[in-house]
């Protein structure tokens, strides 16, 4: 048998009961499952890089599962960020409106990307979406799948597959260890629990996996957030230098490789898709949200007035409201002559 | 607490205290001098806190002391009902928040017009309503309010 597979789960900041309760029900469900260690820790992205949380995820030695509140691209490379590498382990439990768009990806041209250049420790961390199902089950297959794929040997074909790995399944006749007479009945492990602060981040994450390093958001955040390591190659360096609420350098990225995280946009937070909260009504009209001109003109605004600049509101550059003529065609016969009488000085 | 107007949601009574103005957003507004500025606390309505219902996650996408634009986006909810934006009342600066609603939200319900305050801003306050006029504006938001609803629940 391999070495525990340590399983980590990220709370979300929600107090939504059926969020917390999720949680609750894969730590008690992971409790009895032999050959896993459990951790618990507070909300991923806002732990600060010399707290506890931080410091507990970065003593875990080997391959490890994290779920979290957070699209997977969004936790791997939080996880990078903080010293805690390894390959991305492939997952089958996927938010569905997640799913990669493996075409894209083939067709990527042959841009260098930063990850190729990067040593990552030989070790394996499978990031899991908590967003992706609703009840406990789905992640606890997943995460029992996993601790069986883990103990398999895997065979790399190298460049062939783009570097996937390709498994093998484990026998399907193993049999359950629950199954059988044991000796002693399984005591549950207590999980490691690190407790909240409650304080609330915002800062760039980095998927080196699509960076090239060309420096566009270096240049264009003028906070200092970014800077580069000894190699030369980007880096948050200053997260907490970041404007909170401010996604401007991941729409100027031209790979989309900066994600925040915890913005309200898919695409932005690391997901190429839309998801969350499809159930839910949205009020955003009720509660007086502006039409998609007064948007561009308030977030205009905000970076102008950011940089010590005067808000210049609707005053400047708005596009010209089409005239009612010009939208309904070309001028026919009937406009010329109505055109010409108006031109007649009468 | 002083006098309040009655707006009839359906079967629900939301109630609104004569004491402070309200802004369109369905925030009341309360006027509070902070270090001899003029200012506003602002907190969700009883009409807003019924839409809601129970507030689970409250973040701001601002930090304090920042300037803003009437309607620019300050931050999102999540509640039992809802999920949504949430934009400035009035052009000023947001000056502070009230911290505890992000550990925990649940004063939003227990007291809206109290303890539920959301946070404080300087600015001109003459497009806020009185209590009169927020009950007009209510009038024609509950319209609106029902068909959003059911529409959206008919999808």
């Amino acid at each position: 048998m391999a070495r525990k597979l340590t399983v980590v789960v990220s709370q979300g900041q929600s107090a939504n009961p059926a969020k917390r309760k999720l949680e609750e029900d894969i730590v008690a469900g992971l409790l009895f499952e032999r050959g896993v260690e459990v951790t618990v820790v507070p909300h991923l992205y806002d732990l600060t890089p010399d707290g506890t949380g931080m410091l507990c995820l970065q003593s875990i030695p080997g391959d490890m599962v994290v779920l979290s509140w957070l699209y997977s691209r969004g936790t791997f490379w939080t996880l990078d960020r903080n010293g805690i590498r390894g390959r991305e382990g492939r997952v089958m439990l996927i938010n569905e409106a997640e799913e990669e768009d493996e075409d894209e990806e083939a067709a990527a041209d042959e841009k260098q990307r930063v990850l190729a250049s990067r040593d990552r420790p030989n070790r394996t961390i499978w990031c899991l979406d908590l967003k992706a199902r609703n009840d406990a089950k789905p992640f606890l297959d997943e995460v029992v799948r996993i601790r069986d794929e883990q103990t398999v040997q895997t065979v790399s074909l190298g460049g062939l597959l783009g570097g996937l790995s390709i498994v093998t399944p484990p026998t399907p006749a193993a049999p359950r260890i629950e199954s059988q007479p044991v000796a002693a009945p399984i005591v549950p492990l207590q999980p490691t629990i690190i407790a909240d602060d409650g304080a609330r981040r915002w800062y760039p994450v980095i998927d080196y996996s699509r960076c090239t390093n060309c420096m566009e958001c270096i240049d264009f955040c003028l906070f200092g957030v970014y800077g580069v390591d000894k190699v030369d190659t980007i880096l948050v360096e200053q997260p907490d230098n970041c404007r909170k609420g401010c996604p401007a350098c991941s729409r100027v990225c031209p790979e989309n490789a900066i994600i925040f995280p915890q913005h309200k946009t898919p695409a932005i937070a690391g997901s190429p898709d839309g998801a969350a909260g499809a159930f839910k009504i949205d009020l955003s009209k009720l509660f007086g949200a502006p039409d998609a001109l007064e948007q561009a003109v308030l977030e205009r605004d905000v970076e102008l007035v950011a940089v010590g600049r005067d808000a210049v509101g609707m005053e400047i550059g708005l596009p010209k409201r089409q005239t009612a003529a010009e939208a309904v065609g070309p001028k026919d016969d009937l406009d010329k002559l109505m055109d010409s009488l108006d031109d007649l000085d009468l | 607490m002083s006098d309040e107007l009655v707006f009839m949601m359906g079967q629900f009574a939301a109630k609104f205290p004569t004491d402070r103005l309200y802004a369109k957003n369905h925030m009341w507004a309360q006027p509070r001098t902070v270090d001899g500025v003029a200012g506003f606390d602002f907190g969700f309505s009883a009409y807003a806190v019924r839409l809601l219902q129970d507030v689970y996650f409250l973040e701001w996408s601002v930090d304090a002391g920042t300037p803003l634009r009437e309607k620019q986006t300050l931050g999102n909810i999540e509640s039992k009902k809802a999920e949504s934006e949430l934009y400035a009342p009035l052009t000023g600066r947001l000056t502070e928040f009230n911290s505890v609603l992000l550990k925990d939200p649940t004063p939003i319900n227990v007291d809206a017009y109290g303890e539920g305050r959301l946070f404080h801003m300087t600015g001109d306050g003459s497009n806020l309503l009185t209590p009169e006029q927020y009950q007009d504006h209510l009038a024609a938001a509950w319209k609106i309010a029902e068909r959003t609803i059911k529409g959206q629940m008919n999808d």
